[in-house]
């Protein structure tokens, strides 16, 4: 197996993080294709939060194996990717948010994850720059985080790349050749390369792949929002988020304070431009929840796409039609934070067909079939 | 109604310099509420940092200075009731829900939604990567001049100027007027980029233009205290035997403009590479239309050049804008101003431009252009000599002419040519002249004596009788020279008469005073000068204390050795009061700096 | 260095001000900004750069090089090229990223 020819298509996080554990793993013959450049798609545009507090609990042990990984980032490819621990610190400012948020905890530490659940005065006592009106209880993970995820995207590449995996940029695989259900090869610009194992990791354009290996998939993308300020001295340790009003938002190393929120208004599709209405949406918000925002500025703005799976968790896996075709697609706008476990689970399922540490079937394209437990902690 | 003005504007014009004014004023004139915003506390973009005379004709303001085209086309928007402008307000970007406005005054961000958009933003300055280039004492030309010409600072004393370009050439000119001096134009390429008369200009002043020249580093740690400068070799890389260190406290880059395409690329407009217009500009039409519908461009962001095609540009843009929102018929006008802008683009300064648009499809037939031979004779006679050799568009001397003497014909370019019976000797081409590039000449005028008037922009202005020194076109001095009259002008180009020698007749063409820049210091230390004391005596300083905290005089090394019986003095006279009022300065030890190793004991003690 | 005289030009200096650069006075006029008037005033360093700690001054003039933050009254990266110079406005040299003042939330 480990010298099938496998190609991945997809040259964010999640194919680089495949790529670079298949490399490690002993794969020797592994071909990347990126259409654009590496970290161009979602990861060079997300926010960069890396979160265990999750409402599903298959996203809760794949996010915990992704921190254990995260941990270890440093040591083991030799980057340093502006990795911090300073915890995830999310507002419940309805009566059924809280109650959903003590559920939730619940599990988490069945999980094995230590969470806290914060009074509005514990918060006021810890994080004093956060306005706590309205606010009835908060949740906190000290061992959630953020990361740069430039860097870390460009560290799995950088690693694969010299554990042999060639990877070509601005290489558009434009045909999938498939013969009886099975992949055997692909076309792009730079001619026909022979497959063995093809793997969707094309985020944004996740569906459009499937499509072009004879399959399908429930996915659609939809733009998201970002904007980041100038920056100024470090001092806001925690990634601060509220689902019911909204909006995530964190201090970066570098100091920069970066945000978004969601829009149930956007239709699907790929579009790159930005509105004002977020900026001043954002900013009417956020100032409120954290006064000192008001005498900084805003730098950038931009936007990128989740791709969105119907129950917003990822779809991490084999085809079920196209048998050597694997999916690690559909984060919903979290793939950034889970790509370290995605890659490593996933690598190991191609190469010896099981895996260590994460249980895929969670996320097997099969379960749209069944009865969906939606996601719900999701901006 | 004004906020739906602001709100919702027929048109909104993105940038105040010529194109955006120009086009406000058409825009204005056929009914079109129209929204003009601009980021600066002035509007008139680059011409209001511009003090020389515009080249051009006169329906575009030749011969006025740069600030003073500024003045005009504002006044005319500030009366126009259908252009509402905001200042110190920046377009933060075309959404797709909107167009983002910030007026920093209110500190407010607009939402607007326009029917069109014309974005003449204009250009930004280009930087240069050298060992230094961070250093306090390193501006963008644009900023030296907004510094210099704005606000009235001097950033420094000795300036070292990198490019050629007429941005850089206008530049040195400009700090030479302000009292500073240009230790160098220095010129990667083997000539001169901007015009021969801006050049010439600068030359004769002395300033060296070195072409093949590079600078290679800034000195100093904490700021600029001067440039290595080198020869380049034909991969334009520096010969490091060649290198010298030139003592300057600024340096200006001057390297170049590249076109302000942000706005128009977040509206989604096409934008294609085109070395000769500055890099990456607009797709457009001949009509200044984008690839997006609604969407126009003008001015330098267009492609870069100057000021006369600007506003034509803007105001071809808003005559289509027009057409299409009151459904008329400008055609006329329209070619009217493409006829003026292809005979303006038709000579040699604009062969790069030419070159630049026909890559976008935008053909501009070129002329070739013969040069004029002088034909002077006539040496009994005063008459102007111009020394106009390089076909720029650019007609003030026949618009300025009174007898007709001077033509330059239906192509602007053309150089002019001169009929000396007509002539009468006025002087006002020269005066009106935008290049400087006309001096009056009388061969025979007493003895073997010649009678020269050279343009002057400077201060002092000579008084007759004064002596002066005569220098040539390469700033060599080459005489002295008594001024035999002085016309002043209103346009601030005097034209100062001097009599030299009959030999020196063709070659002096600059006058200057001598020891223009008296170095009377008072203090060495801290180069206080006399003009210093002076000018704080008389704003209130009228105690030697209070003259010493001000001035620092006596705090340097020398401990007032050398200044503080002088400050006296002039103490005593400027103000009336005998020495026996005033106090001496307060002396303190110690008198002689030592180092504070010699304040400690010896070892010989200790051992 | 101001210039007083000049052949084309004339600088209405109107109000004269005083505002404080690193608690030093500087003398200012109405419609200067805070970079031209440190400039009059032979002051050039602005901030020092956020790596190499670099002094760094004024460059582009316009507001779109961030080389002239300073601090005022206590806000850090203010453009000083583009800030117009208030009376007894104390200007600091901004030597990090700049503070921000975190202001209790609940209000």
């Amino acid at each position: 197996m480990r010298d099938k020819s496998i190609v991945i298509i997809g040259g964010g996080i999640i194919g680089a993080s495949i790529a670079y554990h298949l490399a490690i793993m002993g794969a020797k013959n592994v071909v990347l294709f990126e259409k654009n450049y590496v970290s161009s798609g979602a990861t060079g545009r997300c926010g960069g939060g890396i979160r265990q507090q999750w409402s599903a609990r298959g996203n809760v042990r794949l996010a915990m194996r992704s921190v254990r990984k995260f941990e270890t980032f440093k040591q083991e490819l030799g980057w340093d990717i502006e990795y911090r621990q300073g915890g995830y610190l999310l507002l419940a400012y309805t009566e059924e948010e809280a109650e959903s948020f003590e559920n939730n905890v619940k599990m988490q530490r069945e999980e094995g994850l230590h969470v806290e659940i914060l009074t509005p005065e514990s918060i006021k006592r810890r994080f004093p720059y956060v306005n706590t009106t309205g606010v009835l209880l908060g949740t906190f993970c000290p061992t959630d985080g953020h990361a740069n995820p430039h860097l870390a995207n460009f560290a799995y590449i950088q690693r694969a790349r010299e554990l042999g995996v060639e990877v070509y940029t601005h290489t558009e695989v434009t045909v999938v050749e498939t013969s009886s259900n099975r992949v055997t090869g692909i076309q792009t610009k730079r001619g026909y390369l022979k497959c063995d194992v093809l793997v969707n990791a094309s985020g944004a354009w996740s569906k459009d792949v499937a499509n072009m290996a004879g399959s399908d998939l429930p996915t659609e993308s939809y733009r998201h929002q970002i904007l980041v300020t100038e920056p100024v001295e470090n001092f806001m340790t925690p990634l601060i988020m509220s689902f019911s009003k909204n909006f995530y938002i964190r201090q970066t190393l570098h100091g920069s304070f970066l945000m978004g929120q969601g829009d149930p208004d956007e239709k699907p599709g790929i579009n790159y431009r930005t509105t004002l209405r977020f900026e001043k949406e954002i900013a009417t918000k956020l100032t409120t929840v954290l006064p000192f925002l008001r005498n900084m500025r805003i730098v950038r703005h931009w936007s990128g796409h989740y791709n969105m799976s119907p129950d917003a968790q990822p779809i991490i896996g084999r085809d079920r039609n196209v048998e050597n075709l694997f999916h690690a697609v559909g984060f919903s706008g979290h793939g950034f934070m889970l790509a370290p476990a995605v890659g490593e689970a996933l690598a190991e399922m191609i190469l010896t067909g099981k895996t260590s540490h994460i249980d895929l079937s969670d996320f097997d394209m099969n379960r749209f079939e069944r009865k969906l437990v939606k996601e719900k902690n999701v901006v | 109604m004004k906020m739906e003005h602001i709100e919702r504007p027929e048109l909104l014009i993105i940038g105040g310099g010529p194109a955006g004014l120009s086009a406000a004023i058409v825009a204005s004139n056929h009914g079109v509420r129209t929204l003009l915003v601009d980021e600066g506390v002035k509007l008139g973009g680059q011409l209001v940092k511009q003090t020389h005379k515009f080249f051009g004709d006169e329906e575009f303001y030749a011969s006025k200075r740069g600030f003073e085209i500024a003045d005009i086309l504002v006044d005319e928007v500030k009366r126009s009731p259908n252009v509402l402008t905001l200042t110190q307000t920046s377009v933060i970007g075309i959404y797709e829900d909107a167009v983002g406005v910030y007026d920093r005054t209110k500190e407010k961000v607009f939402s607007i939604l326009p029917g069109y958009i014309l974005v003449a933003a204009g250009a930004s300055e280009r930087f240069l990567s050298f060992p230094g280039n961070d250093l306090p004492g390193i501006y963008g030309a644009g900023a030296v001049q907004t510094l210099v010409n704005q606000y009235g600072v001097l950033p420094g004393k000795r300036f070292l100027i990198v490019g050629s370009g007429n941005i850089g050439l206008i530049l040195a000119y400009q700090l030479y007027q302000a009292g500073a001096d240009v230790v160098a134009i220095v010129e990667i390429t083997d000539r001169i980029g901007g015009y021969e008369v801006h050049a010439a200009k600068v030359k004769r002043l002395g300033i060296p233009v070195l072409t093949n020249h590079t600078l290679v580093r800034a000195i100093g740690q904490e700021r600029v205290r001067g440039a290595v400068i080198a020869k380049v070799d034909e991969h334009y890389s520096p010969i490091p035997s060649t290198e010298r260190e030139l003592v300057v406290d600024v340096i200006c880059l001057a390297v170049g403009l590249v076109p302000s395409v942000e706005l128009v690329m977040q509206a989604g407009a096409e934008l294609i590479y085109v070395n000769e217009l500055g890099g990456y500009v607009p797709r457009r039409d001949f009509r200044m239309r984008t690839t997006v519908d609604n969407l126009f461009v003008a001015g330098d962001l267009a492609g870069i050049e100057e000021a006369t095609t600007a506003m034509i540009e803007g105001k071809i843009a808003a005559l289509t804008i027009v057409e299409e929102l009151r459904n008329l018929d400008l055609s006329e006008e329209i070619e009217r101003l493409q006829k003026k802008l292809s005979i303006f683009r038709s000579g040699p300064t604009s062969e790069k431009v030419r070159r630049g648009l026909e890559k976008m499809g935008i053909h501009y037939e070129g002329v070739s252009f013969q040069n004029v031979k002088q034909t002077p004779g006539l040496e009994h006679k005063l008459k102007p000599v111009i020394e106009c050799f390089q076909p720029i568009p650019c007609n003030p001397c026949e618009t300025s002419c009174p007898t007709g003497a001077i033509v330059v014909g239906d192509n602007i370019n053309n150089p002019p040519k001169i009929d000396y019976e007509k002539c009468t000797g006025c002087g006002i081409c020269a005066i009106s002249c935008p290049g400087l590039a006309i001096f009056m000449i009388q061969e025979d005028y007493t003895g073997n004596r010649s009678l020269i008037g050279v343009p002057y922009e400077f201060l002092p202005l000579p008084q007759k009788g004064d002596v002066v020194l005569a220098l040539d076109r390469d700033g060599n001095i080459v005489s002295n020279a008594v001024v035999e009259k002085v016309i002043k002008s209103k346009n601030l180009t005097n034209l100062v008469y001097i009599s030299i020698d009959r030999d020196l007749a063709h070659s002096v063409r600059q006058i200057v005073m001598p020891e223009s820049k008296p170095a009377s210091y008072v203090c060495r230390c801290e180069d206080v000068t006399v003009e210093d004391v002076m000018r704080a005596i008389d704003a209130g300083f009228t105690d030697y204390e209070e003259l010493r905290r001000y001035l620092r005089i006596g705090m340097g090394p020398c401990g007032g050795r050398t200044c503080s019986s002088l400050a006296l003095n002039l103490l005593t006279r400027k103000t009336g009061r005998s020495p026996y009022e005033l106090r001496p300065q307060i002396s303190r030890p110690p008198i002689f700096p030592v180092p504070f190793a010699s304040l400690k004991g010896g070892e010989e003690d200790e051992g | 260095m101001r210039i007083e005289n000049h052949p084309i030009l004339r600088f209405s200096r109107a109000r004269r001000f005083v505002f404080f650069f690193e608690n030093q006075p500087v003398e200012a006029f109405e419609g200067e900004t805070i970079a031209a008037a440190l400039i009059a005033n032979g002051i050039d360093t602005f901030r020092l750069s956020l790596r190499h700690k670099r002094p760094r001054g004024l460059f582009c003039a316009i507001g779109k090089c961030s080389s002239c933050l300073v601090e005022v009254d206590g806000k850090p990266n203010v453009r000083a090229c583009l800030t117009l110079a208030r009376e007894g406005m104390r200007v600091r040299l901004q030597k990090n990223r700049g503070v921000v003042g975190v202001e209790d939330g609940a209000h």
